[in-house]
């Protein structure tokens, strides 16, 4: 635990591996700016012993950020029956977008599987919208 | 009365046995087609506008103001072509040559080494057909089609009755795969599962490679030597092998060489292919389109006669560098799809789009072309994931254009 744990709302970090998802894909086919893509997107699904550890609950909404950006999401667990301890699920969505890194190394392909992002209590922050 | 069958672009699988029922010219039921095909094919919930600067515009204008903001710029880009026909994707070089602008899609942030190296006959490839009629063992890297190409499974490689393959998934087939997460294509595949840590997916590959030489393969997980030869045995032992290969795979490799190396050992060994999991439903046939005409696949830069051709002319790079001072955006949405610290850098200049659908980027656009949806509302020709070209025809009537004749008239306005 780092400095993080003297704060009011402690931060950690967590690495993202983002995913695709049947229902979250289909929402995209209808509108890529409707109400279900943002529900189905604008998640992050966490370990359940990380979400102990971090002082999170399910149904809370989580602020996920680092250099790159900056987004409030829910906030569920993930279900797995096997753990997976400082990784977080996110479908791609322009919310696990607005995470990934800006430094391509001049190769054309930004680093989309290579998130790391800083996790913390949204409190009554509402989730982020890129419909405006 | 014989069933008519049309074709899904919900993605590159293009599945041809699409029957759709019309209430007052319009598709109101789908079948067989999986959730998001039948999504792609019902008309968008939000359709685009016909928009200049915020405000309605007649169809007229928009192409005349769209071919003005290309003839004015000095380096324009044209991107996108994933979600659009074959004869669009031609008409767009067109205009591309004709404007002296860069060209990319979006092949090039993600499955383009991989096509780029079947092309250049790097890989070994076969078609889906023959997937269907053959395989035995089938991979899935990286990749999980029971979300993304959600009848991939079901049509072509798993479940299958196929002509060498009567006995389907119950005894002919093993379907094994390869991911960082246990998706709903790892559940499938039960104990063929490999769950490999982010970014081993190289060090994989090279230990599948030793085991196939008669080394030890080891690796710095927590994957033992035991577990990599039987992996490799059964690679080995193939009949018909095919290697799925998904992002997860394609964006955890700095190269495609050592792919390419494992391709090469199976098939001393072994018999193996290649099927890159195309996420667009046309997105290789921008490939194979600009392949034809320039030798590239992507990322080029047209000067009069002259090509350039590199990963400086890639979308993300100029966006980034701001080499562009316009942007005609074809059937995608980058403002979604690419980072939100590089996309931003299109609120800075005149972007143009043509698509059926409002997208985030459409409302941020300067110009907003839009068109009739390909596959149900008008036809054309595609190229499959696996290279093969399918010709589909409209499934309804529509008074809006296609893109491909959106591009020809802007073409005609330069
Ligand atoms: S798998 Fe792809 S092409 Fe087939 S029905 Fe689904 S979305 Fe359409």
């Amino acid at each position: 635990m780092g400095f993080g744990q003297f704060l009011k709302a402690p931060e950690y970090d967590i690495k993202i591996i983002t995913y695709r998802d049947i229902f979250q894909s289909t929402a995209l086919e209808s509108s890529g700016c409707g109400d279900e893509y943002a529900e189905r997107s604008a998640v992050i699904l966490l370990d359940k012993g990380d979400l102990k550890k971090m002082v999170l609950k399910d149904g809370r909404k989580a602020v996920l950020k680092n250099n790159f950006g900056r987004v409030v999401v829910h906030l569920r667990p993930s279900g797995y029956e096997e753990g997976h301890e400082g990784i977080g699920y996110m479908t791609n969505s322009p919310w696990s977008n607005a995470l990934v890194s800006s430094e391509t190394g001049g190769s054309g392909v930004p680093k989309f599987k290579m998130i790391i992002a800083s996790i913390s209590d949204a409190k009554d922050e509402k989730v982020t919208s890129f419909d405006v | 009365m014989e069933n008519e069958y049309y074709v899904c672009t919900g993605c590159g699988l293009l599945c041809d046995d699409i029957e759709v029922e019309l209430v007052d010219g319009k598709v109101s039921k789908v079948n067989n087609a999986c959730l998001k095909g039948v999504a792609r094919l019902k008309e968008c919930e939000r359709p685009a506008e016909c928009r200049i600067d915020d405000a309605p515009a007649s169809l007229e204008d928009a192409i005349i103001e769209a071919a003005r903001i290309l003839k004015e710029a000095d380096s324009p880009v044209i991107f996108g072509m994933g979600n659009s026909t074959s004869q669009a994707q031609k008409n767009a070089i067109e205009v591309a040559k004709k404007t002296d602008a860069y060209f990319d899609d979006t092949s090039s942030f993600c499955q383009g080494p991989v096509v780029e190296a079947i092309l250049e006959n790097k890989i070994r490839t076969c078609t889906l057909d023959e997937v269907r009629d053959k395989a035995d063992i089938i991979v899935y890297w990286g990749a999980d089609p029971s979300n993304s190409h959600p009848r991939h499974l079901s049509k072509y490689t798993y479940f299958p009755r196929g002509k060498e393959r009567q006995r389907g998934w119950e005894e002919d087939r093993t379907a094994i795969c390869i991911d960082v997460r246990k998706s709903d294509t790892a559940t499938i595949c039960g104990d063929k599962f490999y769950q490999i840590p982010p970014q081993a997916d190289e060090e994989l590959l090279n230990a599948i490679a030793n085991g196939l030489s008669g080394k030890v393969p080891k690796v710095s997980f927590g994957m033992g030597p035991k577990k990599i030869l039987e992996l490799a045995n059964m690679l080995k032992k193939a009949e018909f092998g095919v290697i799925c290969v998904g992002l997860g795979l394609v964006y955890s490799l700095e190269e495609i060489e050592p792919l390419v190396r494992l391709m090469d050992k199976l098939n001393e060994v072994s018999n193996f292919h290649l099927i890159p999991m195309v996420g667009q439903y046309n997105m290789r046939g921008s490939n194979h389109n600009l392949y034809e005409e320039t030798g590239y696949i992507n990322r080029v830069k047209f000067t009069g006669n002259d090509v350039e051709h590199g990963a400086h002319c890639s979308v993300v790079e100029l966006l980034r560098t701001r080499t562009v001072d316009a942007a005609l955006i074809i059937g995608s949405d980058p403002m979604s799809s690419l980072p939100g610290s590089i996309a931003k850098e299109l609120l800075d200049i005149p972007v143009i789009t043509i698509d059926p659908c409002n997208t985030l980027t459409s409302r941020k656009a300067k110009v907003s072309i839009p068109t009739a949806t390909a596959g149900s509302e008008c036809g054309g020709t595609a190229v499959r994931m696996d290279g093969v070209e399918v010709e589909f025809k409209a499934m309804t009537e529509t008074d809006r254009m296609c893109d491909a004749e959106i591009l020809e008239r802007i073409m005609g306005e330069l």
